[in-house]
């Protein structure tokens, strides 16, 4: 069981406002939201050990707290299929970031399993003044940036709650499957979403999550990037 | 769940006093003293110095001198003046206070100080206030008033079951106002200005439990920060016993702040506020229009069993309207089983619809409308009735009110609202039903409204 507390205690001692990458998915899995897979490799020689404990295909990003906007700087690198391929990427992303922003501090480089493509929705969680801890429910992509098509709900949040965000969205249809997609599994998206609002409740140095994309599938779904701000 | 807040001193006091009376026409103390005088059976004691005897009461210099202990004090005097008074109740053994005046943390840093003096006097002495800058308490049953609105200005509403609560006094007064006009009956309202102490939460709770109260509308600009968790809990319990309906004022003012993330910026607006009372299962009005349309089906009609409407018609086009503003909010409107439309068939000629809406078109008269809507409604395929009847054709006479009433009357399970437009006689026929206690629209979207807001709560009382 990773120390949560802990993790938020160090990140803010280094005086940092944001969880690195890695910090983030260990915070998000002790609260059984599904992380893939991932290692961070603090350097080439470690970049073996890394790459021997996540299942293939890769996505390796570049981990750095004074990286906000890890593609803009070339920090992403996705489909890596064999050890080669890491290696290679490593170098990379290390030439693109020192090309790009030669100042930013480098933690190391995040291995991560490749989540197979699905449906892409958001879950993000903030501290509101009035009602203190919320929730927010949404479809990736054009759903969320154009159509501003999100569902929020406030603590106390129970399941059933969550369940109800899924069915408050007004493109609720495409997660009964649409135009021959599979219906997605709104059990573990419900789960994702009271897991962001526990982590909230319990942690009261968390101000901010977003889980952007999280991957739904007909079984399951998977954080794909996560944000978390402290405070 | 704690118990439910005890604001009786407000709402049933045995004894008001009155702070800032004056006998004087036409002032703010004269008419607080009028109308309590019109209704409130309990003793009334006046608080100013400048009088001994006037309108037939006894006047106080001072609460300290008053014989007893009032139960509830009324403050209408100088903002300054207000904590010495608060001081001099708490003296007194009262524990509950309007504070009328204004002059607090509504007019800036200054009044704000003055607000957080009375706040901490209220405290010490366990005060419960309403107030300050407000109009504060009304209780149709009991008569307390403190409102300072003269009669022949705001007229009070006739006794019924429905409870307002608003952060904003005009709004209050003017849908009171309104529903003296529509003969909408009010039990108890409660407007809190500033809500230095009792708040929303405070009152949808106490009105959540009062078995006096059906229906509670609200008007709110936002809950005081850090309150919004007991009000989601609070809301939750209430709404599964009675329906609440809430219009939130100033859905615009929070723009999107600095966000450092994206979940951030998507929280501005009235996103956040609209998840929760969806949460809280309170039926959110946009406009004041919808509060009062559907807080006037509420208050006269019974919930249904379910939410299946039946339609009868003489006019095709609204009632087409009427089913797409039915379907929009979710409720049923399901064809009729064959053996019910031949029913229908037999008693009509072939240009009638009997599907549903069943459309007698602008040839029906009083007898269409009578057979029609007997044999839906004992028919056991719908839940509510919406009868559309417009007067325009010659047909129709006013008497057709009557019918609908006895109908509605004789089954009184199943709701029943009634549509009609136009002028005089559509007016008339508006009459006619009202009178019977079955409530009117003028429009097919302003009734659908209606039917969610009855329907919503089908699990109510």
């Amino acid at each position: 069981m990773v120390d949560v507390e802990k993790i938020i205690a160090r990140a803010l001692e280094e005086g940092r406002r944001k969880l690195r990458e890695d910090e983030a998915y260990s915070v998000l899995a002790a609260y059984n939201i599904p992380v893939p897979e991932y290692c961070l490799a603090t350097s080439l020689s470690d970049l073996e050990r890394c790459a021997g404990r996540v299942r293939y295909p890769h996505v390796l990003k570049v981990v750095s707290r004074d990286i906000v906007h890890k593609s803009d700087v070339g920090g992403v690198i996705v489909g890596v299929r064999d050890l080669e391929g890491d290696i290679e990427a490593y170098k990379r992303i290390m030439d693109n970031v020192r090309r790009k922003m030669p100042e930013a501090r480098i933690e190391g480089v995040l291995v991560q399993w490749m989540v197979p493509e699905g449906l892409e929705v958001i879950v993000g969680g903030l501290r509101d003044r009035f009602f203190d801890t919320v929730v927010m429910f949404g479809l990736g992509g054009i759903f969320v940036e154009v159509l501003r098509d999100v569902s929020f709900r406030v603590a106390p949040l129970t399941m059933d709650d969550a369940l109800e965000m899924l069915d408050d969205i007004k493109a609720r249809k495409v997660l009964y499957g649409v135009r021959g997609m599979p219906p997605r599994d709104r059990e573990a998206l419900a789960r994702i979403i009271y897991g962001v609002y526990r982590l909230l409740e319990e942690n009261r140095n968390i101000k901010e999550i977003d889980l952007n994309p999280v991957m739904s599938y007909e079984r399951g779904a998977y954080v794909a990037d996560a944000r978390i701000i402290i405070g | 769940m704690s118990k439910r807040p005890d604001l009786e001193a407000f709402f049933n006091p045995s004894s008001i006093a009155v702070v800032g009376a004056s006998p004087k026409p036409g002032s703010l103390g004269r008419a607080i003293l009028d109308n309590l005088l019109l209704r409130y059976k309990g003793k009334i004691y006046p608080v100013n110095p400048k009088y001994q005897n006037e309108l037939g009461l006894k006047w106080y210099h001072s609460l300290s001198e008053i014989p007893e202990t009032p139960e509830l004090v009324v403050i209408a005097v100088r903002a300054d003046f207000v904590p010495g008074i608060l001081r001099e109740a708490g003296e007194k053994g009262s524990r509950a206070a309007v504070i009328i005046s204004g002059g607090f943390a509504e007019s800036g840093p200054k009044g704000r100080e003055l607000q957080d003096e009375a706040y901490r006097i209220a405290r010490e002495y366990g005060i419960r206030v309403v107030g300050p800058n407000c109009i504060g308490v009304y209780n149709a049953l009991t008569g307390v008033d403190t409102f300072f609105l003269p009669h022949d200005r705001m007229r009070r509403p006739p006794r019924g079951p429905i409870a307002i609560i608003s952060q904003s006094g005009a709004f209050l007064a003017s849908i009171m106002d309104w529903a003296a006009l529509e003969g909408i009956g009010i039990a108890k309202a409660v407007n809190f200005g500033n809500k230095m102490d009792v708040d929303e939460v405070d009152m949808l709770e106490y009105f959540g439990w009062d078995d006096d109260i059906r229906v509670i509308l609200m008007y709110i600009e936002g809950v005081k920060p850090g309150r919004g968790r007991r009000f989601i809990e609070v809301a939750r319990e209430v709404t599964r016993r009675k329906p609440v309906i809430l219009l939130k004022g100033g859905k615009t003012s929070r723009g999107a702040s600095a966000a450092a993330s994206h979940t951030a910026a998507l929280a501005g607006d009235h996103a956040v506020f609209r998840g929760a009372l969806k949460q809280a299962r309170i039926i959110e009005s946009d406009e004041i229009l919808d509060l009062f349309d559907m807080g006037k089906a509420l208050a006269h009609l019974r919930f249904p069993r379910g939410k299946r409407v039946g339609i009868v018609t003489n006019a095709g086009g609204p009632g087409v309207i009427m089913v797409d503003n039915l379907i929009r909010y979710g409720l049923d409107v399901p064809e009729f089983s064959p053996s019910l439309q031949e029913r229908l068939k037999q008693m009509f000629p072939p240009r009638v619809a009997v599907k549903n809406p069943v459309d007698l078109t602008g040839d029906a008269s009083n007898e269409d409308y009578e057979k029609a809507l007997t044999t839906v409604v004992e028919s056991g395929e719908v839940d509510i009735i919406v009868v559309i009847a417009l007067m325009q054709p010659p047909v129709l006479t006013v008497d057709l009110g009557d019918l609908i009433a006895d109908i509605a009357w004789k089954h009184h399970e199943i709701p029943f609202i009634v549509v009609t437009m136009g002028s005089d006689i559509a007016k008339k026929l508006e009459e006619r039903v009202e009178g019977r206690g079955i409530p009117v629209y003028n429009f097919p979207e302003r009734a659908a409204r209606a039917v969610y807001a009855i329907a919503h709560c089908s699990k109510c009382g």
